[in-house]
């Protein structure tokens, strides 16, 4: 078969492909078969790796040098960065440790919450509602509302002396002014970075959920009604185990992008006060720019793709995500 | 939760009742009314804000009534009024944003337009392919594949943005469309293979079999198999589309002005002296209408796909 053949393949011009015949000649398995599924992939692989690959190398050769702001020039500094980064996990006050440890706070947190409450809204608008294309466009739209937008909007509302959900918060007496969410001891800071997030993301697990459950085909459904089985029971045992693929996709990327959340730091916190939010994502960027340690920053960068990477594959492994 | 767990299984459209009216469809409408509403909440206030006069934007607590509305932020977001004839004495506002870029935003939408739109074709494209390719060919090394896929979007752009910023460089790709509508696209493809590859798997392989057999292509089962994969597309192009809207490092790297996507020159509204509440909300405001008719449009085809018994 010649490239013209493949490229008439993929462009659809299927009546101009002259291998046809002989192909189906050898009959229906050969095409079911692997051999040319490299035509249909190599496109994404080729975008991924031309945009993946060089950033990749790159953070990998940077991580072996340094910012030398006595020369002003970047040199080479063997292992020094990863024994920093081991040396700040290890020791008991290390600021990566910390950072660890507050990532995994906010990353489950969000998750969970985000998760729960997407399945129950996507449930709930696949349940026969009236106007259910309104409603489900209408929660989309958080998610429209760029992250670094939405986190300025978050930081006003938030504000304790001008900030209306804060003040609505104090009418029904849930918060008050000694102890605001934002500023203040920052008792509750994380929770006030949080809350974005959760508007913003739970949107993402209605979406896709809400795709999937309309997916299923409706026979399992109506024949396990027809058995007896209670709406939770069917649910439980025929709904849910269908839409699991959906699920590990939506809660793979969301997990993974959870893993490198800045923005809502940024704007709302800056890590603060002290290093009560500060995420790994975010010490990262602190690293790289405001003390201008781009060696470690890099550093700090392939440890979270080494995160994501053990997180990610754990979650397959456990969850026996069916790829 | 509670309250919709007794349709939690409903089909889309129970039996409709021929007079009695069905009080459990009535209180899940109520439910899904005031989840949505709480959502829209903060926007609300951000359409509230967008016509208020600076003095009421930020008053506690926040009025619905009893302030002048104003266009101007709108006048001078959309229509590039000049700023500095109508607020001056309100903001301060000398009518630029830091980083010497202007109020007037139909520029930026023009390019977050372009570059959303282009990459979410440009992921629809490839990502399809390859998604039916996973889900219909006996790869032995799919889940390898799968994973690899998932692996490109680990990369925190914290640390990815200057070495791309270099590469960029070299190709002489700033500030050039084609250049954010590949890294955007880069960014939104594993997610697009992976999902679409989820709803290929929910669709019977006999189905491209049996239309084969009848003398298609492979293409064209592919193409058939689209149709049942519709509500997936729909979801995935969405996806692509906001994900890019919303990208903000990237597109600050990768630029210098010359072309400027909306979250970038909503960070220019910030300047050294004063956030320029008005103009933010109105631009945010103004970005969302068309993407809200996007979803509404595109949203009928998330209906349920054909059941597999219309199909065989």
């Amino acid at each position: 078969m010649t490239n013209a053949d493949r490229v008439a393949a993929l462009e659809g011009r299927a009546d101009s492909y002259p291998a046809r015949e002989q192909l189906q000649a050898r009959g229906g398995r050969r095409l079911l078969s692997s051999d040319r599924a490299w035509v249909w992939l190599l496109p994404v692989v080729l975008l991924l790796l031309a945009i993946g690959i060089y950033p990749f190398l790159y953070n990998i050769w940077n991580s072996f040098r340094e910012f030398n702001p006595m020369t002003g020039r970047i040199e080479p500094v063997g292992l020094e960065n990863w024994q920093r980064l081991v040396s700040e996990i290890v020791e008991p006050a290390g600021r990566v440790r910390g950072a660890l440890w507050t990532t995994a706070v906010y990353v489950v947190s969000a998750l969970a919450v985000e998760f729960a409450l997407g399945l129950g809204i996507a449930v709930l608008l696949n349940s026969g509602v009236w106007l259910a294309g309104l409603w489900q466009a209408l929660l989309i739209l958080p998610m429209v509302v760029p992250p670094t937008v939405a986190a300025v909007m978050f930081k006003v509302l938030e504000n304790p002396d001008y900030g209306a959900f804060s003040y609505y918060l104090q009418q029904i007496g849930i918060a008050d002014k000694v102890e605001p969410l934002l500023g203040g001891t920052g008792k509750y800071a994380l929770q006030a970075v949080l809350i974005p997030d959760i508007w913003q993301w739970t949107p993402f697990f209605v979406l896709i959920l809400l795709a999937g459950l309309k997916a299923i085909p409706s026979e399992p459904l109506e024949a396990s009604q027809v058995d007896g089985a209670s709406a939770w029971q069917t649910f439980w045992h025929v709904t849910l185990p269908m839409l699991r693929p959906m699920i590990a996709v939506a809660v793979l990327f969301r997990l993974v992008d959870l893993l490198k959340v800045f923005d809502y730091i940024f704007v709302l916190t800056s890590g603060g006060p002290g290093t009560r939010t500060e995420v790994i994502s975010f010490y990262a960027y602190q690293r790289s720019f405001t003390t201008i340690e781009w060696g470690y920053g890099s550093v700090l960068g392939l440890l979270i793709f080494v995160l994501a990477l053990v997180v990610a594959n754990l979650f397959v492994r456990v969850f026996k995500v069916a790829w | 939760m509670s309250m919709s767990v007794p349709a939690l299984a409903a089909p889309t459209h129970p039996p409709r009742q021929q007079r009695a009216i069905d009080w459990g469809r009535v209180v899940r409408t109520l439910v899904a009314a005031a989840t949505a509403g709480l959502f829209i909440l903060p926007i609300l206030w951000w359409a509230l804000a967008s016509v208020k006069p600076t003095q009421e934007i930020l008053s506690v607590p926040p009025k619905l009534f009893g302030f002048e509305p104003t266009l101007n932020w709108y006048r001078v977001v959309l229509g590039n009024a000049d700023p500095t004839q109508f607020n001056v004495e309100a903001t301060g506002s000398v009518g630029r944003g830091s980083g010497g870029g202007t109020f007037f935003s139909i520029p930026y939408l023009r390019d977050s337009a372009i570059v959303g739109v282009g990459s979410t074709v440009l992921v629809l494209a490839l990502a399809l392919p390859a998604a039916y390719a996973m889900s219909r060919f006996a790869l032995r090394w799919r889940k390898d594949l799968a994973f690899w896929i998932l692996t490109q979007r680990m990369m925190p752009p914290v640390v990815a943005a200057f070495p791309l910023f270099f590469l960029f460089q070299q190709l002489r790709w700033i500030d050039a469309y084609h250049g954010l509508i590949l890294v955007h696209a880069a960014m939104n493809v594993p997610l697009a293979v992976l999902l679409l590859m989820s709803f290929f798997d929910e669709v019977p392989r006999d189905l491209d079999d049996a239309a084969m057999v009848d003398g298609a292509t492979r293409f064209g089962a592919f193409r058939n198999s689209l149709s049942l994969v519709r509500g997936g597309i729909v979801a995935t192009a969405v996806l692509a589309f906001i994900f890019s809207w919303n990208e903000f490092l990237l597109s600050l790297v990768l630029t210098t002005g010359v072309v400027r996507t909306v979250p970038v020159a909503s960070s220019t509204f910030t300047t050294a002296f004063a956030t320029e509440w008005g103009y933010l909300a109105a631009l945010g405001i103004a970005s969302m209408v068309p993407i809200f008719i996007f979803i509404l449009v595109v949203q009928r085809h998330l209906v349920r796909g054909l059941t597999l018994g219309a199909v065989k």
